[in-house]
């Protein structure tokens, strides 16, 4: 025989399964993985062992295959929510918002007098505009409220003109 | 749900160890005992109700066989046995997610080479052998009488040379062509089976194996010329 042919390699390997590991290692074998499974899990924090016990629970349950009715039924709920709320925000309602808007005017009170009976828009913007404010306070718009006029007419502060 | 939690009681403990037992080790011809696939169903259906006890008889069912697959692709018992703990606890954990699209076999054996390859490719050329006692039951194998029979080396050389010869030509393989030649030569494995296993075609199986002979015949020259070193 010049060599060893591939019968020959697959006799010798086959020998290798003679090669076995000391006696009584498979009878303890479970027994090691026992201990290492509760080491492993000793050592696992509490909200990791909750975790892994929601998995398994999800698992058992074979969520993971009814999740597309969920999910179907989310995706419409959001397009209806999107939906409804471009409905709600058309020309019409935009003008009002506007309407009811405080009239943004500058005076003297401080932050640490701010109140439920004084809006947003009273906050003080600083003594350089201040200044402006007392300046056009002798003007009839510091007398006259802000009128509002609704979509085509125009906003104006001026008397109307009578012959 | 967890095997550490429920312990099986010693009676029991001691029935499982006898009847995974009966399936361990010894080779008898040349393909290794098959498990029953609906056997096999049944305790993973009963592990994943949350029966720990079913995944025990798995692991005394299969340990044996896994023992064989990462024994022979690491060549040392220390490895095999921190490899072989961290398989079935990486199966414990992912069993909830098994579907039976394949076999049980087919899954455990993937997890265990896959999680080898990825253990041999960490730990480089940097190994030492740390083989297993040959059993005394070789004496009396059937290949084993032929081959002191008829091939001189092996009349010539004692057991533990030709163990270690056996050892270093293997471990002069590519992992990929070791993880082939043990699951075909030693554990027994049709094609097809490592094939599923490695998730490669039948053919790459069958060229990896052709590859891997002429590299172990090559290996082995030295042996045939000169048993005895």
């Amino acid at each position: 025989m010049n060599e060893f042919d591939e019968n020959d390699i697959g006799k010798l390997l086959r020998l290798k399964r003679h090669e076995q590991p000391p006696p009584g290692y498979f009878e303890n074998f479970l027994h090691e993985f026992h201990r290492r499974q509760r080491d492993e899990l000793l050592s696992l924090p509490l909200w990791r062992i909750f975790l892994q016990r929601a998995q398994d629970f999800v698992f058992r349950l074979n969520v993971p295959g009814l999740a597309s009715y969920p999910a179907a039924v989310t995706a419409v709920l959001v397009c209806a929510a999107v939906i409804s709320l471009k409905v709600h925000q058309g020309p019409g309602n935009v003008n009002v918002a506007a309407q009811n808007q405080a009239p943004v005017v500058a005076t003297g009170i401080q932050d640490a007098g701010w109140s439920l009976s004084s809006p947003v828009s009273t906050r003080d913007l600083g003594p350089k505009l201040l200044r402006n404010v007392s300046y056009s306070s002798h003007t009839h718009r510091a007398a006259t409220p802000p009128r509002y006029v609704l979509d085509s007419t125009p906003v104006s502060y001026e008397a109307a003109l009578r012959f | 749900m967890n095997p550490a939690i429920a312990l099986p009681s010693p009676r029991r403990f001691t029935d499982l160890l006898s009847s995974g037992l009966r399936s361990r080790g010894k080779p008898k011809g040349n393909a290794m005992e098959q498990p029953r696939s609906d056997e096999d169903k049944q305790l993973v259906s009963r592990t994943q109700g949350g029966e720990a006890g079913a995944f025990d008889e798995l692991v005394v069912k299969y340990t044996p066989r896994l023992y064989g697959l990462v024994y022979n692709m690491t060549s040392n018992h220390e490895d095999t046995n921190d490899l072989l703990q961290d398989v079935f606890s990486k199966a414990y954990k992912s069993i909830g997610g098994f579907r039976g699209k394949s076999s049980f076999y087919t899954w455990i054996h993937s997890i265990a080479v896959n999680m080898t390859l990825n253990f041999l490719k960490k730990r480089g050329r940097r190994f030492h052998l740390s083989l297993d006692d040959v059993d005394a039951s070789i004496q009396n194998d059937k290949e084993f009488l032929e081959l002191t029979a008829t091939s001189s080396p092996v009349r010539e050389a004692d057991l533990s040379e030709l163990q270690r010869r056996l050892n270093e030509a293997m471990m002069k393989l590519s992992d990929e062509h070791r993880a082939v030649v043990t699951m075909f030569h030693i554990q027994g494995m049709p094609h097809a089976e490592i094939s599923k296993i490695l998730r490669v075609s039948e053919g790459t199986v069958r060229s990896r194996l052709f590859y891997a002979n002429r590299q172990l015949q090559n290996y082995l020259e030295e042996f045939r010329k000169n048993p005895v070193s």
